[in-house]
């Protein structure tokens, strides 16, 4: 079975390649791509099926134990969008573009300077012939980062106006995790691949440390009452957690200030840092809009958009009149 | 001891003699899956896999056969396995994201290309030590060297040239330009020609390279890009890397395609037996090693590896001439 999966993936892959990648690259001069378009095809094949095990495994936890009952779900379709430019690799495409540039000029630099940066491995050798041990160890590292990138974009008031279209919606379903403002989502990129970079995260844990990551968020967000018990809440996010990270109104105290339960994969972050919060009972999800143009924009692609920048650019205007000031 | 026993002893004896003698390991690297697959060439079957480093791009025999050298470009540093057994003997850390590697023919120098830091680092062979880093922009791919060992010549996969590197006075000396998305590159046996495969279209570029003169074009197929001599002194072969991918045997002398045989998958690195009778390739795009048979003229066996496999390597193969 093991084995018919993994060669219809591979006859699936390299029909595409052969059908649609590979005549436009050559046609375009640009054969040198010929590697990272078929890899690039593996990564759009992998969020596919990973679309397909979450739609599988969650849209029935939806249907039959869900936490809120909706009408119809014309809300949903706005991040249903979301996910299929995320999960079909344009948005990732677009990170790449950007990002692997910069990256290689700040490394090429760095080894004619003599400058090898350090690497995980320098410091635990084994690592290199165990790659369990290695997969576990970035996933902590990468879910630790993930945490803080998630605590700084409530917190900082440019950020969480972008942030905030994530929050909006109030049908919150297992494709709200990917419905974030495009520059959130290049930020966000940066920090993800730029830290994997950083620390060296070997490039073929890179698509399973992902992957891991996406689903466990599809099903943090899922609109089920599922839990994992009082144990369980402490081990992994599930959807009972996250909701309430998704409250619209949020649990009283300071250290829940601009939020809780931050964690992507492991609750222990928020034990820590003590922006842990187990209720007992499903709240609403969303967050108070307090203009008519973000109700508006509340299921629309472009308006959330451009709506995400006008907070943006509102957040940081005074702080920019009061340096010019100065 | 019982004569039973005697049988039966002689017989182990005699298996493991010829197991011995005849079983053989092809070392494959996976590019992907950042390990190197164990194959034996008698089964035909993937006996273990074994993870080695980060991102390990290409493979080769030390010039003794006393190691296979695999390096790996993430990790920046090169391991040493045996060619035998596939066991490791050795890691040398520090080498700069070694993407090709190779030895000059006096084996003073040992090169590394670095792809994507637009780089070639020369070392002492003896000891491995950094002698120079040379800018090489953009994507440095494949590698050559004249007999004297007085140039490497490399593949400038993004500018569409060769550039060739005085290794005594570790300058670049010259470039020259090429036809489309240059990869793999060879020196004729006479020393007289460079051959360049020009992946971006389906031709072997031949090259005088001491007139710097471009002399013909030996059509091959789409994607024509690494080469491996027959062992003959006379033919080498050239890996068409695309999906429907083939194998064409050119004659040096003669420049001119002499025998095709379809390989499909992307087939790129490849390794030939001593007598002469199987080629095997790595096939990119299919996660496999294909082997053909060159009496037949045709693939015999397709083995399943590690994804993207990006090398080849067995003890008992044909002179690399």
């Amino acid at each position: 079975m093991n084995a018919f999966l993994t060669d219809l993936f591979i006859s699936t892959q390299g029909w595409l390649f052969d059908r649609l990648v590979q005549p436009v690259l050559f046609a375009l001069g640009l054969a040198g791509y010929v590697e990272m378009g078929f890899e690039g095809i593996e990564f759009v094949l992998m969020g596919i099926l990973e679309l397909g095990i979450a739609y599988t495994v969650l849209r029935p936890l939806e249907a039959f134990w869900p936490a809120e009952r909706w009408r119809n779900r014309r809300a949903v379709r706005v991040d249903v969008m979301y996910t299929l430019l995320n999960r079909l690799g344009i948005i990732p495409l677009a990170v790449f573009t950007l990002l692997a540039p910069a990256f290689m000029a700040l490394d090429g630099w760095l080894r004619f300077h003599d400058v090898i940066p350090r690497q995980l491995e320098d410091w635990l050798p084994g690592l290199d012939t165990h790659p369990l041990a290695s997969f576990l160890i970035y996933l902590l590292i990468l879910d630790f980062a993930e945490y803080w990138r998630h605590r700084l974009s409530h917190t900082l008031g440019g950020w969480w106006a972008l942030h905030g279209i994530h929050h909006s919606q109030r049908q919150m379903s297992f494709w709200t995790d990917s419905r974030n403002h495009l520059l959130d989502d290049l930020i966000a990129g940066i920090w993800f691949a730029g830290l994997s970079l950083l620390i060296g995260v070997p490039p073929g844990h890179f698509i399973g440390l992902l992957v891991t990551l996406r689903l466990v968020e599809n099903l943090s967000h899922t609109n089920t009452r599922l839990g994992f018990g009082r144990f369980g809440d402490y081990l992994i996010v599930g959807p009972r957690y996250h909701r309430w990270h998704h409250a619209i109104d949020l649990p009283e105290g300071e250290a829940y200030r601009h939020g809780c339960n931050f964690a992507i994969l492991l609750p222990v972050w928020d034990v820590l840092f003590g922006t842990l919060h187990l209720g007992a009972k499903l709240p609403a999800t969303g967050i108070h809009e307090d203009s008519p143009d973000a109700m508006a924009a509340r299921d629309d692609f472009w308006g959330q958009q451009k709506l995400g920048l006008i907070l943006m650019w509102r957040a940081l205007a005074p702080r920019r009149r009061r340096s010019g000031a100065t | 001891m019982t004569p039973l026993r005697l049988t039966a002893s002689l017989a182990l004896t005699l298996s493991l003699v010829s197991h011995g003698l005849h079983a053989e390991t092809a070392i494959i690297l996976n590019s992907v899956d950042e390990s190197v697959s164990f194959v034996d060439t008698r089964s035909y079957q993937e006996t273990g896999r074994a993870p080695v480093c980060k991102e390990p791009h290409h493979l080769m025999a030390m010039p003794d056969d006393s190691a296979v050298i695999i390096a790996c470009a993430v990790s920046n540093e090169l391991v040493f396995l045996d060619p035998r057994t596939g066991k490791e003997l050795k890691r040398i850390k520090n080498i700069s994201d070694p993407y090709q590697i190779g030895f000059s023919p006096d084996k003073t120098w040992f090169v590394t290309n670095s792809l994507r830091l637009d780089r070639v680092d020369l070392y002492r062979a003896a000891d491995f030590s950094l002698a120079a880093r040379i800018p090489a922009a953009k994507t440095p791919s494949h590698m050559a060297f004249d007999k004297a060992s007085q140039f490497v010549f490399i593949t400038l996969q993004d500018n569409n040239e060769v550039l060739a590197i005085d290794l005594k006075t570790r300058q670049p000396a010259w470039r020259h330009p090429v036809g489309l998305t240059p990869a793999g590159i060879h020196m004729t046996p006479d020393d007289r020609y460079l051959l360049v495969g020009i992946m971006g279209a389906d031709y072997v570029e031949v090259i005088d390279w001491r007139a710097r003169k471009t002399v013909t074009r030996i059509v091959t197929a789409r994607g024509a890009h690494n080469f491996l001599p027959r062992g003959d002194g006379r033919h080498v072969f050239v890996s068409n890397r695309t999906i429907n991918g083939s194998i064409s045997l050119v004659d040096m002398q003669d420049l001119r395609v002499v025998e095709r045989y379809d390989v499909p998958g992307g087939p790129d690195d490849m390794e030939i037996r001593a007598d002469g009778k199987e080629l095997w390739a790595t096939a990119r795009f299919a996660r496999k090693v294909q082997v053909v048979n060159l009496e037949q003229k045709q693939l015999s066996h397709s083995i399943r590896v590690g994804r993207s496999p990006h090398g080849v390597s067995f003890i008992n193969h044909a002179p690399r001439q």
